[in-house]
């Protein structure tokens, strides 16, 4: 199995430096950290890649049962960390990219260091006691959203597109092409993103962790922001002056910001 | 609401005055009334999503008031939650990246609680320097469109999970004729003191049961059966025949296994059973093994119902049919002559059963160009004196090389003595 | 387009088909279909023509035992006339040389 290829892996900026590990979250691929990146490069070595299912991503390695648990992407995690043999890696993982982190540190301690959970939810589901700003209806609703706005992508061909590297200009005619992937795993992404539940694991966060949010993030609020940061044991919580779910699009120099603030703390 | 100025009517009489003064009055509405009752949503954000502006075609399908909504919200609060959640995992994202973004199917939410599904596009403003200023968005009404497709989405379910069935189905149904085609033949060739043997069954297509059989067994301490044929057609009807066939051969051993005696039962079954209706029939070949422990000889009796002569490949490096003529296929008529043949193999003689899947393989364009038994005599002659899995693998070689002319299904069956002189070792 | 063609005619004796063209696993039935709806009295003799027959696999084989058993059955006769020699050759072989009477035109066949 070529982990590189299948995960789609880059790694880029100074190699003598730490290495930064950087996830993308649900809907999009390894492009959403191209405002980020730039900050990073001159001192870091930075390691992207595409979780299976995402981006150009091996879709061919794609598995129902594995992708049906957050374990499964943490596993991606863990595998592109042996096959680079990453130790000590400081994790910047957004969305449900923060929660893949905190899984992955638990079954690899050896390789993940440190955290930066970037707008991460532990659950979006209300739970008794727990606000976490969504009811089951609203991810089913999401779910249509997403199969609605695949319709002209046939299931079969966008595999071909996305996967087919003698013919990248494919990729470039379509319209809204970065973050389009297969519309089955996209889906089943999405169902173990918005229907996991991994508030047990951030107790057992051992290692030193940045919580980003927003003040304003329609999928992960302040209070489960605030929440995070309050299980996690020694955690720092930061809030972003930044709207939307994506701070590190929507407010780059704050994210970048706090987060080699952050890197530069763990020197 | 949008409603237009002018009550005058341009088709109004014949007078061209009117009529020009209106199309004059078309042409003077202003980019404020084309914005404001345009056939779309138009609509501006900051690039935190705070409304700034938006036009009152949108305002009407929200039945919201200017003032409550510019300032006050943003675009995803006019959105479904559903749509909240696609807008920032997918539309925000997306339109960062690329500064624009088209066609995205969204719903929005009105005052009454009805949603109302749009296609949204955005492009962003950029600054001089090029710095993001606002975000510009229309909304089209696709509540049509939107019946359509999911109409179409769920036609394309629909078809998936039939296919999904479809495929299902047949795999069952591969399973299936795997353990019946299985079935009609032996696992193993029985160890056979003194002897070797080699067998092999091809099927034409993996789609169908084929109508070939053969086997071999020990019938008492002495002696062994051996049998080998070809039932007419293909697929379950064959099979159910072939099966037929190869239990009737193996009880009417037990029961007398002189070789014609066993062809006579097994041609009273067929005919009994078959000759109403569509007739059934076969070609066989039914033999028994002796072999002499003393001389390592093994003596071969055989039969034949309207099989392809057997033949037999001496330790001398010559080969040739074993003759026996006038043996009728079993199983068309109520009572019918077998030829029965005795012969004896020496050490280093090999017998060879083939189906005639091997014989009328193509090897031409013409469907008439056919292998032939003088070419299989020849190719016999050269693989003359050499083990039985030799002989097998040199003609399942032979096999593979009529590719897509081997239009039919092929049984062989070679059973011979080894000889201390024989060119390979077991 | 199927290669075979059947052409049938009345002789005193009975009906003569020539069977023109392939007769295989694809066109066999035909042969069985029109053989089913010939009517065939006690005493008649059907005569298959084989002179203008390209190629004869094992369906082909069946079809003409299927014309067999449909002439025992009417309490007629069967014959075949003019059998190509690879046809012949297969005859032999499954021993039909024996249960069908040949006849080397069909000329002869129709002779009472």
């Amino acid at each position: 199995m070529d982990v590189q290829r299948r995960n789609n892996v880059t790694v880029t900026g100074n190699p003598h430096g730490p290495t930064v590990v950087l996830a993308h979250g649900f809907g999009c691929d390894q492009n959403m950290w191209r405002l980020t990146v730039p900050a990073l490069v001159k001192d870091y070595r930075v390691v992207l890649f595409d979780y299976v299912g995402s981006g150009r991503s091996d879709l061919s390695a794609f598995s129902e049962t594995r992708y049906a648990s957050l374990a499964g992407y943490a596993q991606d995690v863990v595998d592109v960390c042996d096959v680079l043999d990453l130790r000590g890696v400081v994790f910047v993982g957004h969305s449900v990219s923060a929660m893949i982190g905190v899984l992955a540190a638990q079954m690899a301690p050896e390789r993940i260091g440190a955290l930066v959970m970037v707008a991460p939810s532990p659950r979006y589901i209300d739970d008794e006691g727990y606000r976490g700003g969504f009811s089951a209806e609203d991810i089913e609703e999401l779910l249509d959203s997403m199969e609605l706005n695949y319709l002209g992508w046939s299931a079969a061909m966008a595999p071909v597109i996305m996967g087919n590297a003698e013919r990248p200009e494919l990729g470039e005619e379509l319209a809204n092409s970065f973050c389009a992937t297969d519309p089955a795993m996209a889906r089943v992404f999405a169902r173990t993103t918005f229907l996991s539940d991994s508030r047990q694991d951030l107790n057992k966060v051992s290692v030193p962790t940045l919580v980003l949010d927003c003040t304003q993030d329609a999928i992960a609020p302040r209070e489960v922001g605030a929440y995070v940061h309050q299980a996690i044991p020694g955690s720092t919580l930061l809030t972003l002056d930044a709207t939307g779910h994506c701070p590190h699009m929507s407010a780059p120099e704050a994210t970048n910001e706090a987060i080699t603030g952050f890197l530069a703390g763990l020197r | 609401m949008c409603r237009t100025g002018q009550q005058s009517d341009p088709h109004d009489a014949d007078d061209e005055k009117t009529s020009d003064a209106a199309f004059a009055a078309l042409l003077e509405d202003s980019a404020e009334e084309l914005y404001e009752c345009a056939p779309c949503g138009y609509l501006s954000t900051l690039m935190d999503g705070t409304i700034a502006k938006i036009n009152t075609t949108l305002l009407d399908w929200l039945g919201l008031n200017r003032e409550a909504v510019v300032g006050r919200m943003r675009f995803t609060d006019l959105l479904t939650v559903g749509g909240r959640l696609y807008h920032e995992t997918h539309f925000a994202p997306l339109l960062r990246m690329q500064g624009e973004i088209g066609g995205v199917a969204l719903e929005i939410r009105k005052a009454d609680g009805v949603r109302m599904p749009v296609l949204a596009s955005s492009v962003v403003k950029h600054g001089a320097t090029g710095e993001p200023l606002l975000i510009r968005t229309t909304l089209f009404d696709a509540r049509d469109r939107r019946a359509y497709e999911e109409e179409l989405l769920r036609a394309r379910r629909a078809a998936e999970e039939a296919q999904r069935q479809a495929e299902a189905d047949r795999a069952r149904l591969q399973d299936a004729l795997a353990a019946l085609q299985s079935s009609l033949l032996p696992d193993t060739l029985p160890p056979i003191p003194g002897m070797e043997s080699a067998a092999h069954y091809r099927t034409a297509s993996p789609d169908r049961l084929g109508g070939d059989f053969y086997d071999v067994f020990r019938l008492d301490a002495a002696r062994f059966v051996f049998f080998l044929g070809d039932v007419c057609g293909k697929g379950p009807q064959a099979a159910a025949v072939t099966s037929l066939t190869r239990y009737t051969l193996r009880a009417a051993a037990l029961h007398d296994p002189d070789p014609a005696s066993a062809l006579t039962t097994l041609n009273r079954v067929l005919h009994e059973r078959y000759s109403s209706g569509d007739p059934r029939y076969c070609t066989a070949i039914f033999g028994t093994l002796e072999p002499d422990p003393v001389t390592g000889q093994v003596t071969v009796h055989l039969a034949s119902g309207g099989h392809p002569p057997a033949l037999v490949l001496r330790a001398d490096g010559t080969a040739d049919f074993l003759p026996t003529p006038g043996g009728l296929l079993v199983g068309i008529l109520p009572t019918a002559r077998f030829t029965p043949a005795t012969i004896t193999l020496g050490p280093g003689d090999t017998l060879l059963l083939y189906t005639d899947g091997l014989t009328e393989a193509r090897t031409g364009e013409s469907r008439t160009d056919l292998y032939g038994d003088e070419a299989l005599r020849a190719f016999a002659t050269d693989q003359a004196g050499r083990y039985p899995q030799a002989v097998m693998k040199a003609l399942t070689g032979l096999l593979d090389s009529f590719g897509d002319g081997l239009d039919d299904d092929t049984a062989l069956l070679a059973l011979g003595v080894p000889a201390s002189g024989s060119r390979e070792p077991a | 387009m199927s290669p075979l063609n059947i052409e049938v005619r009345d002789a005193p004796i009975g009906p003569v088909l020539e069977v023109i063209g392939e007769l295989d696993y694809d066109t066999s039935a035909e042969l069985r279909h029109l053989l089913a709806a010939l009517p065939l009295k006690p005493g008649q003799r059907l005569v298959l023509d084989l002179a203008r027959m390209e190629f004869c696999d094992s369906s082909g084989i069946s079809a003409l035992i299927a014309a067999r058993n449909h002439a025992q059955s009417a309490g007629a006769d069967i014959a075949l006339a003019a059998v190509p020699a690879n046809t012949l050759r297969v005859l032999r072989v499954v021993g039909l040389d024996q249960v069908f009477p040949l006849h080397p035109v069909a000329e002869s066949a129709i002779e009472p």
